[in-house]
Parts: C-alpha cells; structure tokens; sequence
C-alpha cells in the first residue's frame, strides 16, 4: 500500500507540477534573501551579501532540474521536451519531413498489407477451443500424395485408434446442395463431419444440439446443422429454427442446431460450407480409391505423435495385403498439427512476400536514415550549442532518436491509412484457396504491428545518424561554418548507405521481373483449346432426386438437346472436371500390353467424362481416329478417346486405335469396370491442369457409359459472342427441371484467368514492392546528389570562374550519381544471383538468373539515377560563380 | 574556516534528525541548524536541500505547508511524519553500523 500512497503523491505532482515548482521556488527565493539578510546584518555590503548568498546556494535550474527528478517524472518530462522540440524541427524542415514521412509511409504502409494477410493465414487463432490439439491423421509414402484418405482406410483406423486417440473425426465435402427460397433453387456449400468432429474441436452449437452418434450410421435420419452466417441470412435469426424441417434436394432434413459465427471447416478455404451434415461413416469398407476424405484426431493425454503414428500404420499393411495394388510398401500414418497442415501451402510464398516488402522496409529506411544523416550535418552548430549549454551526449541522442521515432510513427499512421484505403484491391488478390481465419483485414493486431513497425523503423534509421550527429568536435563545428561542419566525416557513411539502398531496389526489381516475366509468359501459353467466347456454368443434380443413372444421363441429354436448340448456340456439351481446374486421375491396364507398358502392369492417366461435343465446343482437334458420338452409349461397345501424350507414352511407335484398355482393374475387382474400352480417337494435347504444366496423359469416356454421380461443367460455344445471354441458357435448363440452379456462371476465358490467381498474386505484389523500391531509391540518388551540389556550390563557382564549362559541371555531377549506382548495380547483380534461385519454383519460363531481365533491370535501374541526378545536375550548371564565390 | 561536504547519502539523515528535534522548520532553518549543530564543520550546499526535501515528500517521510515567520514572512515549513520517524530510525542504525565498521577497520589497522 505504500507504493501506491507514494505513486499518488507522485502523481498530484505531475499534476500539480507548476504550482509545486511555484513553491520551489518561492522557498528558495525566502531562503536567498534570510541568508543575505543574515550578511547583511553581519555588516557586508549589499553586493557582497547578494554574491555570498547565490554562490553557497547553488544553480538554482539545476536544482529545479534535480527536485523534479525525484518526483520520478523527469522521463517523461524529457519525452514531452524532446517531442516539442522535434516537432518543431520537423515543421521547420517542411520538405525533408515530406519526403521522409511519404517513404516511410510506402514501406511500413507495405509492409502491414503484407501483414494482414499473414495475421489472417498464420497467426489469427483457429476458431476451435481445441485446435491446439487437433492433428491431421494422414499418410506418407502413398501412391497418390495428398492428405485425403479412403473410406477402407478409415474404418481400419478406427478400429485401431481408440487407444491413443481422445477424439477420431472425419470430413468431407458433401457438394452443393439445393434449397428452394420463395420458389426459386439455391446452391448452397456443404460439409459432412463425423458425428463426434464438433466434440473434437470443442465447439458447440449456439442454438439446439451436436450431432449423436447413432445420426453418423448408414440410413440414420435426415439431420442438419445451420452456419451462422446461413441462420442469420435465410432464416433471419429465427429463434425457433431448431425442430424446424427443410427441404433440401428434395428430401426433409430436421435442423438440429445453429453453428456459432465463424465457424469453419478444417481447410479454412472457400467456399465456406452453410449446412452440415453427419457422415454417414460405414462401419467396414471395400473401397480402397481415395475418397477426399480428411481425418482428423486429437491425442488422449499423455500419447506422443510417434506413438499414434505407431498405432495406426499397422492397418496400412493389413489394407496393402487385401489391395496390392493400392498401397505402397512403405506406407505409414502421419499426424500434421492442424496449423502445420493449413499453412503449408502458403509459407513459401508469403515468405517470399515477406521478405520482399521487408527489403522494401529497409530501403525506405537507408533512405531516411541517409536524409538525417544529410541533414545532421547541417545541424552540428545546433548540437554543438546544446552541448555547451550543458545537454550530455546521451541527452542528444535522445532528443535525435525522438525525432526519428515521431516521424516513423507519421510515416506509420500515413502507411497505414494507406494500406486501409488499398486493402479491397490487396484482398482480391489473394488466391481464394489460401486457407485463412476470418476476412484479411485490419484488426487489434495489425495495428499493433504496424504501431510497433514504425518504432522500430525510427530507432534503426535514426541510431546511426543520431550516434554521428551527437558526436559533436565542439571546436571545429562552433568555428566551421553550418554547412561544412561534419560533412566530410559522414559523406563516406551517406554513398555507403546510397549504393546499398541501389543495390537492394535492384535486387528486389529483379525478382519482380522475373515474376512477372512469368506472368507474361504463362499468360501467352496456349492451352490448346479455344476459350474465346466459350460459356460455362455447373449443374450438381442430387443425388436423392436423381437417384439413379438413367435419370441423370436423362436430364443431362435433355438439357444438352434443349441448349443445342437455341439459335445462338453451336455446341453444347458437358464435362466432370473443367480444364485448369483439377480432376482425377485413375488407374488402368493395358490389354497385352505394349512394348512401353508390360500386361497386367498399373497404369495412370487422368480420366474425364465428356459428352460428344466436347471436343469441337472447345475446338480441340481430332488427330486420327473418330470423336465420339451419341452412338457411344449405354447399348453401345465401351469406347474410349485419348490425348496425344497418352498414345506417344504408352503405344510408342504404335498406332493405339482398336486397342483396347481396362479401367480400374488394377484397383481390385470391386473398382474395376467390366468390360475394356476400345481406343476410337486421339485428340491434340490441352493444357489440362494447369497453364504451366506440360499436357498429362489423359482419356476422354463417354458419360452415358459410366456411373458417376452428380456434377458437370456445361461448355456453350456460341455461334458469336453477342448471340447468347445466360438468361436463355438458365431457361433453356430450367425448361428440362426448374428446380436446379446454375453455379460457377463465367465464361472459359476467366476460368483460364482464375488458373492464374496464384501467380498473380504474387507477381503483381513483386511487381508493387519493385515499383515502390525504385521511386524510393530514386528519391534517395536524388536527395544525396542534390544535396552534394549544395555543399559544393561553392567548388563549383570556383570551377566556373576558373573557365570549366557548363558541361563539364553537368559531367562532374553526373558522374558522381553514376558512380554510386554502378557500384549498387554491381553489388545488386551478385546478391541477386544467390537470391532469386530461392524463388525458382515460382518462375515459368524464365530462368532464375536470366541474363536479358538481369542487364535489362540494371540499365533501367542506371536510367532512373540518371534522371534523378539530372535535376541537381542543372541546377549545379545553373550555378552563378559571382553568387556562389559570395556564398558563405 | 574549513568546512568539509557532508558525506553522500547522509543528507536525508541529517534532515531527519533535525527535524525529529526541531519540531516545525522551513528550509533555511533547517540548513542553519545542521551548520550550528555540526560547529560549523559540515556544510550543505544550500540550494540541495530542496531536491532533497522534494524526494522526502514524495516518500511521504515530511510534509509540507505555507505558514508564515516570525518576522512576518511566507515561508514553507516541513514536519516529520509517522513514516519519516520511522525512516530516521532506519537511517540512524544503518549510519551507526557503518561508522562502528569504517571505526573498526581504522583502529585494527
């Protein structure tokens, strides 16, 4: 209690501050004058006394300097001093202010955007209570890489699990699922969990109950739980919606519970699932082919990772026994921390990101700090005086260092607002498959970044300066004149940190050249098909509704007639997986095999299921053989197209028409089909993964000769652009069933712009970063040179009086700035060389160390300091020798 | 006349004291008296007794109020508290040891 009586006291004197230093002094005043009364009594002269008195009291600042230091304020009173103080050399120096703010702004500004999105990839927690503890189960060494896992697989684990895990779960996505709202069918994103996921996460409904164990069985009622976001929008928050049923793709479901706000599945990417489902988890399985299911699990106290993973891996043996083809020998179960799992996908990129707008950070920093420095040289008198008059070294540097710091933490609240007032156009770059918690923006985190950013900011590029500045040679820098004093000392240290601020903006615009060298060159690949004018939109039918095959090929031919009608169109067809988009893949056999595939060996290739128009409404090319046709159906022999790769890879020299391959066989009897299809055609190559991927074996089957279950891509070639709208075709579809919607309305021309999101998130980020490191080191050249010309104008009124030319000036400055950006080029290029072979991965097309990006980079690099030195340079020309003889 | 600084530290000591004492003084009193107590011999730089009274309020060890002096003037006068007796005690024993040390290291030597 004591402590905080005295921090009481301590504080009316703050408070009180003038009235206590009123008192002071009054009482030091009455002091002076008893004591000179007493001399005077004693008989000494009136001048005498008044002398006497003021020697044996002392100095009567310092005293007030010292009584203040013991109330504990004397910190605080100094930052208050310092910050007056430099607020008013900051508005002294209008200009230098400007520039310093404007720089620091663009690089701390940068540099928390790039720190939103990190906060909301890495580092905003995980909205599960529990997810700390949550590891994904899966498994290495596997044919198939990724992280889903088989239905078999699962009911393996979970006969194996119980003893090391607390809580064993599994996801997956359930589709889009229809809802009618007033009449009219809405897709709406789904997810099914195992009924024990929510348990595992800790997260409960804020409304009704979990799912129960007995609703995750095959045929279990129809239940489901409603996002917060979906509750709130469609049901408007209805209290009473628990209970309630809804019709969704066609059939009742109860509503069993409201999710709270936030709530997200374990990929943390969108779509952001609205309804969920419980899982329907069979208790055994045959099916061995990856499902896309994840498995998640948290430990029972006391079980490490190794032990679980110990537990678990025996399974993937026993499974490799039953399906020999399926698993590989080495097979083990692997537990990811949840965090781990979601972020690996983004940690190269935002690293490189990171590191990117840091350089940025940095050079704005060299920049500012090279302008203090430039200006401290000018301001030796004014800390020579300060010295004099009694203010200690470090008293200095603090007073420098508070000027740093307020104009980093301008700089700061500018970079920030900036960054507020770009964020819309920063987060529609960001690729939408990076997993991430809640919405890339400014929150309590950010701004405590971005607050401490410009602190630290201010301290690194205002020691050196600061340091420099406060050694003051009291002698010399009283007597030099203001703008000699110290110039020489520092001017070394000032083209130091001007040809290391070239170097790294060189260093940076390489990177963001390559970058977005890529860009280019992705974007000019050629996919193959023709995606101009092409429509497309996806239909995903329930699987209630249109329970069996027959009534999915119905709709799917009716439809495809219905558009084909329409006086615009002059292909329609459909797809399982559009190109650039993914797909799967599968496992085949070749009948007797070839000289390139032995019989009976496993084969992979990508599979697709078209309809026969496919290929002309993408205007693919037909190379040999026939495309398929309406004949190609459920009567009709098993036939099969395929792409260019496949028929060089697996029939090489060979012509593969007539051949005939097994699908599925390798798989086991179950996955296999049961007749072989005979190769009829083979079509051009497509880019069909991605634009920067060579063409993948691929085989086209009809969809009227397969099952599969519910979800197509249409293609709609028009006869031209302007002869069809999406209304005609949602009616055209609607006229075959009204109650399914169109989802993923876009034309082929932004599915291929989409497959790019990834590198032009990047790329255009680069692209920014370099853009904003050139102007800053430009700035730089700029304030260096043009201040060396004002140090020397009068050398150059000399020169001129001596006969120089006006172009020999011109050389004389030029040649300087030339100078400083050939070294940073030189230092640029090599710290380049051994940086961007880090980005390599990300490049396309371009090599890490491409000779014509590295020279074209530098030479523009060389321009723009040219330019910068220009502007000092005329003016130097300029120079009048009679005005600048008398300078000074 | 030679007058010697008073040891650091033993400033507060000697404020104490003379105020445990002296009852009410103001600060000028209070320099006279350590000087005609001390015969002369210890001389406080006037002026730091201020700074040094100030860190005693802050420490809740004297307080302080306007009054005026016999001769009719303002004069702020400062008065030992509960606290401050406390302190002096303190003071006083920590001094006492370290002289009874610094004596018997002189003697022994």
């Amino acid at each position: 209690m004591r402590w905080l009586a005295e921090f009481t006291r301590r504080f009316q004197m703050l408070l009180n501050r003038e009235k206590f230093d009123r008192d002071m002094d009054e009482e030091m005043r009455a002091h002076l004058e008893l004591r000179e009364q007493e001399q005077r009594e004693a008989g000494v002269s009136r001048e005498q006394a008044y002398t006497a008195a003021r020697k044996n009291f002392g100095n009567a600042l310092v005293l007030r300097e010292a009584s203040h230091e013991s109330w504990g304020w004397a910190w605080l009173e100094h930052l208050l001093q310092d910050l007056r103080y430099a607020f008013r050399m900051l508005r002294k120096n209008p200009g230098f202010t400007a520039v310093a703010v404007l720089t620091l702004a663009l690089g701390i500004g940068a540099n928390t955007a790039i720190f939103s999105i990190i906060n909301a990839i890495f580092l905003r927690p995980l909205p599960y209570p529990n997810a700390q503890q949550i590891y994904l189960v899966a498994r290495t060494g596997n044919a198939f890489g990724g992280e889903s896992i088989s239905p078999a697989i699962f009911a393996a684990w979970r006969q194996q699990q119980e003893k090391v895990f607390e809580h064993f779960a599994l996801i997956q996505w359930s589709g889009d699922v229809t809802l009618m709202v007033s009449g009219e069918p809405v897709s709406i994103p789904s997810m099914g969990i195992s009924t024990d996921f929510l348990a595992m996460t800790g997260v409960h409904p804020i409304l009704g109950r979990d799912f129960r164990p007995e609703e995750g069985v095959v045929n279990a009622p129809n239940v489901v739980m409603l996002s917060n976001r979906l509750w709130r929008s469609r049901f408007k928050t209805d209290p009473n919606v628990v209970g309630q049923s809804l019709t969704l793709n066609g059939k009742p479901y109860t509503v069993v519970g409201v999710l709270p706000a936030g709530f997200t599945g374990p990929t943390f990417s969108p779509p952001e699932a609205q309804l969920w489902f419980p899982l329907q988890v069979p208790a055994t399985s045959n099916d061995p082919g990856n499902g896309g299911q994840l498995c998640f699990g948290t430990l029972k106290p006391g079980v490490s990772v190794a032990q679980a993973e110990a537990a678990l891996t025996p399974a993937l043996s026993d499974l490799r026994r039953q399906f020999p083809k399926m698993f590989m020998p080495h097979e083990r179960a692997r537990l990811i921390p949840l965090r781990e799992m979601l972020n690996q996908g983004a940690g190269a990129t935002m690293l490189l990101l990171f590191g990117a707008v840091g350089l940025v950070l940095l050079i704005a920093c060299v920049n500012v700090a090279n302008l203090t420095l430039a200006r401290s040289t000018t301001r030796q008198r004014e800390m020579a005086i300060r010295a004099v008059t009694g203010a200690s070294r470090t008293r200095l540097v603090r007073q420098l260092l508070t000027e740093s710091i307020l104009l980093a933490v301008f700089g700061g609240t500018l970079g920030l607002m900036a960054c507020y007032a770009s964020f819309s156009f920063i987060a529609t770059l960001v690729p939408a498959s990076l997993p991430h918690v809640g919405p890339f923006g400014i929150d309590g985190r950010v701004l405590a970044f971005a607050f401490a950013l410009s602190i630290v900011t201010g301290i690194i590029f205002g020691v050196a300066p600061a340091l420099g500045t406060s050694r003051v040679e009291l002698n010399s820098s009283l007597k030099e004149s203001g703008a000699q004093a110290g110039a020489r000392s520092m001017g070394g240290l000032r083209r130091t940190l001007t040809v290391s601020e070239i170097a790294i903006s060189l260093v940076l615009l390489i990177g963001a050249a390559l970058a977005l060298e890529s860009l280019a060159r992705l974007t000019m690949v050629k996919p193959g098909f023709d995606a101009r004018n092409a429509l497309t939109f996806s239909v995903s039918l329930p699987s209630e509704k249109y329970d069996t095959q027959v009534k999915r090929t119905a709709f799917f031919d009716q439809t495809l007639a219905r558009l084909s009608a329409l006086p615009g169109v002059e292909q329609a067809a459909i797809i399982d997986t559009l190109p650039l988009e993914g797909g799967s893949d599968i496992l085949f056999n070749i009948e007797g095999g070839t000289s390139a595939a032995p019989a009976g060996e496993p084969l992979d290739a990508n599979i697709r299921i078209v309809s026969p128009d496919y290929f002309r409404a993408l205007r693919i090319a037909l190379l040999r053989g026939r495309e398929l046709t309406a004949a190609d159906n459920v009567s009709g022999a098993p036939v099969v197209v395929i792409n260019q790769t496949m028929a060089r890879m697996f029939w090489p020299g060979k012509d593969p028409i007539g051949q005939q391959i097994w699908i599925g066989k390798p798989m086991g009897p179950a996955q296999s089909e049961p007749a072989p299809r005979r190769v009829v055609g083979i079509v051009a190559d497509i880019r069909e993964s991605a634009l920067g991927d060579m063409p993948g074996q691929t085989m086209f089957i009809p969809y009227t000769q397969t099952k599969w279950n519910s979800a197509a891509s249409f293609v709609v070639r028009p006869k031209a652009a302007s002869l069809l709208s999406f209304p005609e075709i949602r009616s055209a579809l609607h006229d075959v069933d009204p109650g399914e919607p169109l989802t993923q309305i876009q034309t082929m021309e932004q599915v291929v712009s989409a497959s790019l999101n990834d590198w032009r998130f990047h790329a255009i980020l680069l692209g920014i970063f370099g853009a904003l490191a050139l102007v800053i080191a430009a700035v730089g050249v700029y304030g260096v040179i043009s201040y060396s010309v004002a140090q020397r104008t009068h050398e150059i009124g000399v020169r001129m009086a001596l006969g120089a030319q006006r172009k020999n000036v011109l050389r004389l400055v030029l040649g300087n700035g030339v100078r400083l950006a050939l070294f940073g080029v030189v230092i640029g290029l090599v710290v380049a060389v051994a940086l961007t072979r880090l980005m390599a991965n990300l490049l396309f097309g371009v090599s890490a160390t491409d000779p014509l990006t590295f020279a074209a980079v530098a030479v523009l690099l060389i321009l723009v300091a040219l330019l910068a030195c220009y502007i000092p340079a005329r003016r130097a020309m300029r120079v009048d020798p009679m005005v600048a003889l008398r300078y000074e | 006349m030679h007058r010697d600084e008073i040891p650091p530290g033993t400033l507060h000591l000697l404020i104490l004291k003379t105020l445990a004492r002296r009852g009410e003084l103001h600060g000028y009193e209070i320099a006279r008296t350590i000087q005609q107590n001390s015969e002369d011999v210890l001389q406080v730089e006037e002026g730091s007794l201020y700074p040094a009274l100030q860190r005693m309020l802050v420490k809740g060890w004297v307080k302080a109020y306007w009054g005026t002096t016999a001769e009719n003037r303002r004069a702020r006068y400062y008065r030992l508290t509960a606290a401050g007796r406390k302190q002096l005690q303190v003071e006083e024993s920590q001094f006492e040891r370290v002289v009874h040390a610094i004596t018997r290291v002189i003697q022994t030597a």
